[in-house]
């Protein structure tokens, strides 16, 4: 399994296993957070400290989940490497989704 | 089924073979190995073979080993018959590819059963190859669709081409698995002219497809509904701005949580006489401003969020000035994030290198030399994502235009 999650602080977290976010990951991990959100579970916060490469299929999952709430719950997203971190930069994504140093200081927020 | 009988002893054959026939099997029989490999050959019906070991010129285990050995097209299953019980025999017999052993003399009730699990194995084996060659035949028609796709999206591109004082080129290069780079320009009016490249999340028909409807909306410039330019009551129309354009297109195409489809662009407006650009940038690599004049290349990539991503984004609109000479390089994200064998990205610096050595060559020559660059980094032509850049250079605009 390529994504695990965790009960802190009242919200869940969301880790993947993979190096890579990327297309041939994008559809289960979509599917694994719909599945969360299906059970209540949408105060999110998605902890990517093991990604070292995303591509826009990615992205986009990430934007699917955020659309899946639709309103109602939040994505976060946690402890970023470099590389996607850039790609967050440069696609402006900091303007919807709230990005954190850390899980802690995400579950703190 | 066709069940091949190998036995040198006249009476001990036609008493298999009796029995085997009553089972309702079709019986086909061999004195020995070399007389059953032929029979093989020529029948390619024959699936499954009952073998004595013991046996004059070519034995059971040798005759096992050439079947495994031999290049026929279908599984042919093997029991090897024992007259021995030692262990020795039936170690033998797996070791060359046997798959099932009866002991002599043949208790025939055991061999029924026998039968019956090899019939089961024969079964299974046609089964999987006709499932095999009905994937293999779906898998090409596929793989025709993809190319053909990709030729379709080859013919959409705007040819190279000198619209007004403008002279556009560029390099497109589809990868395998079809992917959603798309690029245009057109005149808007007859001192306006529109550029934009626009990537689509994602790779494969999807993508693509989503591309093409992009293209052919962009590329309406004198319809009523075109969304690149405004009807006013003068003649001719007038450019919608850049940022307006993106906002247009993002009401239009708002990704969904299942399509997961959204696209980065880049989208400006040139004013031909003056120089002056207005540019829109939604998540898209920044575009290279090339000024050989003042040695500098700018970067321009005024940020802002990919197109469908959510409904109440805003854009904002850069504006610069070019000079006669000036170059802009639009560039997909495919050009930086190209991967050598040590897995490292062709990179950002590498591309403003090139075009810092080749600003000053024809537009054609720099284009090659940055593909040539790219392909020699890669190690080959086979890229995984598209690979696209459009070059723009602004003339001096004396093409047939008096001054105003």
């Amino acid at each position: 399994m390529a994504f695990n999650n965790r009960q802190e602080a009242g919200k869940t977290v969301v880790g993947i296993e993979d190096a890579r976010l990327d297309a041939s990951l994008s559809v289960p991990f979509r599917d694994y957070m719909f599945d969360l959100i299906a059970n209540g579970q949408n105060d999110l916060v998605i902890d990517l400290s093991m990604v070292d490469f995303m591509d826009s299929s990615g992205l986009g999952a990430i934007v699917a989940v955020f659309k899946q709430l639709n309103g109602e719950g939040s994505v976060q997203l946690a402890a970023p490497q470099k590389a996607v971190h850039d790609l967050f930069y440069l696609t402006c994504m900091d303007q919807i989704f709230k990005i954190h140093g850390s899980v802690s200081e995400a579950l703190s927020s | 089924m066709d069940v091949l009988i190998v036995e040198d002893v006249h009476g001990q054959r036609r008493l298999l073979s009796a029995v085997v026939r009553k089972l309702g099997h079709k019986v086909h029989e061999a004195q020995d190995g070399l007389e059953a490999l032929s029979l093989l050959a020529a029948e390619p019906t024959i699936r499954l073979v009952i073998s004595d070991w013991m046996m004059p010129g070519l034995d059971g285990i040798g005759l096992c080993e050439a079947i495994r050995a031999g290049d026929f097209d279908r599984y042919i299953y093997f029991i090897l018959l024992t007259g021995k019980t030692e262990r020795s025999a039936t170690v033998q017999g797996l070791s060359v590819g046997a798959d099932d052993f009866l002991n002599k003399p043949v208790d025939f009730q055991e061999l029924e059963v026998r039968l019956k699990a090899g019939c089961r194995v024969v079964e299974l084996e046609q089964t999987l190859d006709q499932k095999n060659s009905e994937l293999q035949q779906t898998l090409d028609m596929l793989e025709d669709d993809l190319e053909s796709a990709a030729l379709t999206q080859q013919s959409l591109l705007a040819e190279p081409a000198t619209i007004q004082n403008i002279v556009f080129d560029w390099h497109f290069k589809p990868s395998k698995i079809l992917g959603g780079d798309m690029f245009g320009y057109h005149a808007i009016d007859d001192e306006n002219v529109m550029f934009y490249q626009l990537d689509v999340a994602g790779h494969g028909i999807r993508s693509a497809l989503f591309s093409f409807a992009l293209n052919n909306l962009l590329k309406d410039v004198d319809g009523a509904s075109s969304i690149v330019r405004e009807e006013g009551r003068e003649l001719s129309g007038t450019p919608v701005s850049p940022e307006q354009v993106i906002s247009r297109l993002n009401k239009r195409f708002q990704t969904t949580a299942d399509s997961m489809l959204y696209f980065t662009m880049s989208y400006g407006v040139i004013h031909t006489p003056t120089g002056r650009v207005r540019l829109c940038h939604a998540g898209h690599p920044p575009i290279l401003w090339l000024r050989p004049k003042d040695d500098t290349i700018g970067e321009l990539g005024d940020a802002g969020v990919p197109v469908g991503m959510v409904t109440n984004a805003s854009w904002c609109c850069q504006q610069i000035q070019l000079k006669p000479g000036d170059r802009l390089f639009l560039y997909s994200d495919g050009i930086t994030e190209c991967e050598n064998g040590q897995q490292q990205m062709f990179g950002e610096q590498r591309l403003k290198d090139i075009l810092k050595d080749a600003w000053q060559l024809p537009m054609t020559t720099m284009i090659g030399q940055v593909w040539n660059d790219l392909c020699q980094w890669r190690g080959s032509e086979n890229f995984d994502d598209d690979m696209t850049y459009l070059v723009m250079e602004y003339g001096d605009g004396v093409s047939g235009r008096s001054g105003g």
